[in-house]
């Protein structure tokens, strides 16, 4: 503790802005954490409740994915001995008329057993619409709204409420209003009660529910009772409490919180890298003070500890900011989170309250100070070493030995080599992992060596553009290599990950517009809902067939897509006629002969899948899937696989013909136009509109409205990736600016009889930037050619544990050089003050500093 | 009290340097050696041995009754810490602490309570006549003073070994010779034993012994 008070404080206190930005780092990376996790499990915990409150007192629910299922389902459920009572449900997400009020979630019920399992307290209104269920029935544009939606738009009882239906827009009436708490609560009040069978017929259910919700008798446990079902049923079916739902929602999240939490560890990286760093570059600093210490008594376990204390401490310090800045982030986090679901569910769930939860902050503090202190590892260890004689001796210690040169370079080839063996010759993650680690931990041990090959390769040139400061910021580089490599080793690390990424981003963008120019080219598409990804709505077959109809249609294509359960977790099944999918928007197989996939899909006798599917369920030719269906177990073979990106879940194709039979379904979600040759895609669109205004809810979208939708949502993947440089950009400007502060005490009497012999100020500036140019140059040469090999890894790591889509490998060359003048003019603007630093020094005491 | 037997040291880098070349002495305990010599004649190395800060390449140390050669870092350390005392010819006080913290140091490094530790240090202070300065930082003393305190902190546990590298060598000749006086006094006072290594012939003149030393062996060890 004295040490600290005595050796540490002062030098801290002494380079306090240093100090608090050499945590920066582990502050962003505690922030990502705490806010992300914070935000998922409030919004996750929010969604589980409104599931729990929608659900009443169900005990069981019975799915058939997003299909739905028959009524006669629920005669038959009705008809067990298990089960006490079993009602009917539908669901839709409606957009209402009402300005800025967005979606609505209807919840379709059967009045006449459903008050059993869901309280309906109304506040006011017609009790006879709860008492006498016929009510309902006899009067099918009824709506119970909640106490919150009522009051944000001005409701009583009479009042009448637009509804985008299925077959139109249509005037609702309110005829109950809730009281608040329960059921309002859900989705912040935006929720409606309506008749189950005047739902089917507006949100285009024809004569399907969408579940069963039910309650068991008493002394029936659960499990009894999905046992009963699932034997009655069949395997089509899902049989699960209500609180199973939240699955869905976090296999949606999946693919954020993998980013959220791979951005998170990116920057504690990076933090840990800063503090090795900064702290490489004060125990470079602080010899001669180690170096008296030693002579003093100090033995190399106190100074080990002293610096690792140090660390401790700085990752404390930016723990503890980080974990304030999460706090403040999750709120932010969880409105974004909240929108997500929009994509989903139609709705956005915004929760009440965002609660940090004391488990979350412990472990990030830990995580944080745990970081810090394998950052300050090595320094600390280094600072033990320091020889007291050599310490006392100024410059004495910035040559690398030949002995640890030896080392080094020794260590980095056997590391190359087992990261060579692991990748190419080893089976499984943990081989494939272990030979990232060890290709970037080569990488690191061959920086210093790197570094002076670049440096002296840069030093003709830096010699050329000025010949006495040129050639002094290159000879720093490189009769010190201790005091930069550190900072080149941090700045090279962190564009190797910027490229990485930029080129896992680069890559998934084209392959998203390709796949968007080959899978999405109908000239027009017709589909229930503003966007092509909301499955609530569906079109009857007689659309399809009006369509047609329709002068300068050429084609329509029915597409059917619905989630359906695949191995526990939820997929996307498209269906299509593969004919028509071979006509128009032919894809070559990814994998399989594309040929005998085309034809044994077209002919129903098997599945083609995604390639994101296939990665993720390690899916090939040949294997078998297996779906639940309304009819029963549907096993086909996958017969190919193809590039798309429908959904990250991963996607299986079949034609419409099996869809229908296995599923007695044969509406659509998305109807596929293509014109004939010559005819006006405005024309065509307006027609569509009029001939079906008022009878259809119906969105026609022209190829260019969805393409320019889908690469604006790719957009802003890009955008995380291109975020990134910020982080790439905070460590180029610390660690130069650190390297830059040490090089100049350790040149003082270099610098001070520069400018006795006559040097000018400005040549004086002139050879301190230079010098931080150079480190800039040597660190962005080598993060660029690490960055190759990083690519490499992270689009293999993306393949098998992420997105299981393989991308091309394509270096990413417009962010490289994007990044050559950001980190030069980074480079520059750290070497601003140190260079003023070097000017205003004494002469006097520059020469006498000896 | 110091045994030098056929020690050697050579320091490897691009040429192999020959910097004490079998030098063997006795020192007793109490004693005032001087040790003088043309630059690069081993002067240093020779303390630095001495003092457990470096390690012979050859021969043995005995400090205390204690061989150095055998023993590990951490033990050098204790060795160090518990029986030599170091001045330096830079001084190489902590430039952020002040006066009395630069000489409680060594004790703090012991684990001396704080409250005990500044007692010692201020008596130490007292001692050289720097009772006034305490609180100042070493920018604001001169050299003479600066090298007073940095006596203060060799003595800070009234160590049976004092060694002293060039303790004038940075100071002006009426200030060295008080520098000179305060260590012959310090050196009666508690009895220690003290080795100045000084190229300063007035310096060498006043100790009973002198050692020279050129090109790393000993040419002249001279009593008075």
């Amino acid at each position: 503790m004295m040490l600290l008070r005595l050796i540490t404080w002062p030098y801290v206190r002494k380079h306090l802005l240093r100090s608090a930005l050499t945590t920066t780092g582990i502050m962003l990376g505690v922030a990502v954490f705490v806010g992300m996790h914070t935000a998922n499990r409030s919004v996750l915990r929010a969604l589980h409740r409104t599931v729990d409150r929608i659900a009443g007192a169900t005990q069981l629910q019975i799915t058939a994915g997003e299909t739905g299922f028959d009524e006669d389902v629920l005669e038959r459920v009705q008809g067990l001995a298990e089960v006490r009572v079993a009602v009917p449900v539908v669901e839709a997400v409606v957009n209402t008329g009402l300005p800025s009020q967005g979606n609505l979630l209807v919840l379709a019920v059967d009045m006449t057993g459903d008050r059993s399992l869901r309280q309906y307290d109304l506040e006011s209104g017609e009790e006879a619409i709860i008492d006498d269920p016929l009510v309902f029935l006899a009067q099918p544009d009824s709506l119970i709204v909640t106490r919150e939606f009522a009051a944000r738009n001005g409701l009583a009882i009479g009042s009448r409420i637009p509804m985008r239906t299925m077959v139109g827009e249509r005037l609702f009436t309110v005829r109950g209003i809730m009281r608040s708490g329960g059921l309002t609560a859900a989705f912040g009040g935006n929720l409606a009660v309506m008749d189950v069978y005047a739902a089917q017929f507006v949100f285009g259910r024809g004569r399907k529910f969408d579940r069963i919700d039910l309650a068991l008798k008493d002394g029936i446990t659960l499990d009894e009772g999905r046992r009963a079902i699932e034997k009655l049923l069949g395997p089509g079916f899902q049989v699960e409490p209500p609180s199973s739902r939240g699955q869905q929602f976090e296999s949606v999240l999946r693919v954020y919180a993998i980013s959220m939490n791979l951005t998170s560890l990116f920057a504690l990286f990076i933090g840990m890298f800063i503090i090795f760093n900064s702290f490489a570059i004060a125990v470079t600093q602080r010899r001669p003070e180690i170096g008296i210490l030693r002579a003093l008594g100090a033995t190399r376990r106190q100074i080990r500890a002293l610096f690792l204390a140090e660390s401790a401490i700085g990752g404390a310090f930016g723990s503890l900011v980080g974990l304030a800045l999460g706090s403040l982030l999750a709120r932010g986090i969880a409105l974004y989170i909240g929108g997500l679901f929009e994509g989903v569910y139609g709705l956005a769930e915004r929760p009440d309250e965002v609660t940090v939860e004391p488990g979350v902050l412990l472990f990030a503090l830990a995580m944080g100070i745990a970081t810090s202190v394998v950052g300050g590892f090595v320094p600390a260890r280094n600072a033990a070493r320091v020889d007291p004689v050599r310490a006392l001796q100024k410059g004495k210690y910035q040559v690398l030995s030949a002995g640890e040169n030896l080392v080094r370079r020794g260590a980095a080839a056997i590391a190359a080599l087992a990261a060579v063996v692991f990748v190419l010759v080893g089976r499984g993650t943990a081989a494939f992992y272990a030979g990232y680690l060890l290709a970037i931990f080569a990488g690191l041990l061959l920086t210093p060596t790197a570094a002076l090959l670049v440096a002296q390769a840069l030093r003709p040139v830096l010699k050329w553009l000025r010949p006495v400061e040129g050639t002094l910021a290159a000879d720093s580089l490189i009769q010190a290599p201790r005091r930069t490599s550190a900072t080149v080793a941090a700045l090279m690390l962190s564009l190797a990950l910027v490229v990485g990424l930029g080129g896992l981003a680069g890559a998934s963008y084209d392959s998203i517009v390709g796949w968007v120019t080959s899978a999405l080219n109908p000239d027009l598409f017709v589909a229930a809902s503003p966007n092509l990804t909301s499955r609530g709505f569906r079109f009857p077959a007689s659309v399809a067939d009006g369509l047609r109809q329709i002068d300068g249609v050429a084609e329509v294509q029915p597409v059917r897509s619905a989630r359906v359960n695949f191995r526990g977790s939820p997929v996307l099944l498209v269906s299509l006629g593969i004919d028509g999918w071979i006509r128009r928007a032919w894809r070559p197989a990814v994998e399989g002969d594309t040929d005998t996939m085309y034809r044994e899909a077209a002919s129903g006798r098997g599945f083609m899948i995604s390639d994101n599917l296939a990665g993720l369920y390690d899916l090939h030719p040949g294997s078998v899937i297996e779906l639940g269906t309304p009819a029963g177990m549907l096993r086909l073979p996958v017969v190919g696989t193809v590039t798309d990106w429908s959904d990250q879940s991963g996607t299986i194709f079949l034609d419409r013909s099996v869809f229908i039979r296995y599923w007695n379904d044969d509406s659509a979600n998305v109807l596929r136009i293509y014109l004939e040759k010559g005819a006006r895609v405005p024309r065509v669109r307006e027609e569509i509109q009029r001939k079906f205004a008022g009878t259809y809810r119906l969105f026609v979208l022209t190829n260019a409205e969805v393409k320019r939708y889908i690469t604006g949502l790719t957009d802003q993947w890009l955008g995380l990736a291109y975020s990134q440089i910020f982080v790439a950009v905070l460590v180029a400007i610390l660690g130069i600016v650190n390297t830059l502060t040490v090089s100049i005490i350790d040149r003082r009497r270099e610098l001070g009889v520069l400018q006795a012999v006559g040097a000018l100020r400005k040549q004086l500036r002139h050879t301190v930037w230079m010098e931080a140019l150079s480190i800039g140059a040597v660190g962005l040469t080598l993060g660029l050619i690490l960055g190759a090999l990083n690519l490499y890894f992270v689009l293999e790591m993306s393949h098998r544990d992420i997105t299981g889509t393989l991308l091309s490998y394509q270096y990413p060359t417009r962010m490289a050089l994007l990044l050559l003048p950001i980190i030069l003019a980074s480079a520059f603007v750290s070497a601003l003050w140190p260079a003023e630093s070097a000017v205003r020094a004494s002469l006097v005491q520059a020469l006498e500093y000896e | 009290m110091i045994d030098l037997i056929r020690v050697s040291k050579q320091f490897d880098g691009k040429r192999k340097v020959t910097a004490l070349d079998e030098v063997s002495f006795h020192v007793e305990r109490g004693e005032m050696v001087a040790i003088v010599g043309p630059s690069g004649s081993g002067k240093s190395t020779l303390l630095n041995l001495i003092g457990g800060l470096d390690r012979p390449t050859a021969g043995e140390v005995h400090v205390d009754g204690k061989r150095l050669g055998g023993l590990s870092d951490d033990q050098m350390t204790m060795v160090r810490r518990d029986t030599i005392g170091f001045v330096f010819q830079f001084f190489n006080l902590l430039p952020s602490l002040t006066c009395l913290e630069n000489v409680a140091l060594p004790l703090h490094l012991r684990g001396w309570a704080r409250r005990k530790a500044d007692l010692r240090a201020r008596e130490l202070l007292e001692l050289v006549q720097l009772g006034p300065r305490l609180e100042h930082l070493p920018e604001e003393l001169s050299g003479g003073e600066r090298q007073r305190v940095a006596i203060a902190r060799a003595l800070a546990i009234y160590p049976p070994i004092l060694l002293a590298d060039e303790p004038t060598g940075n100071l002006d000749t009426h200030t060295g010779a008080e520098i000179l006086s305060l260590i012959r006094d310090l050196h009666e006072r508690l009895g220690a034993t003290v080795l100045i290594v000084t190229h300063d012939l007035t310096v060498a003149g006043s100790c009973p012994r002198t050692i020279a030393l050129c090109d790393g062996r000993i040419v002249e060890d001279t009593r008075r």
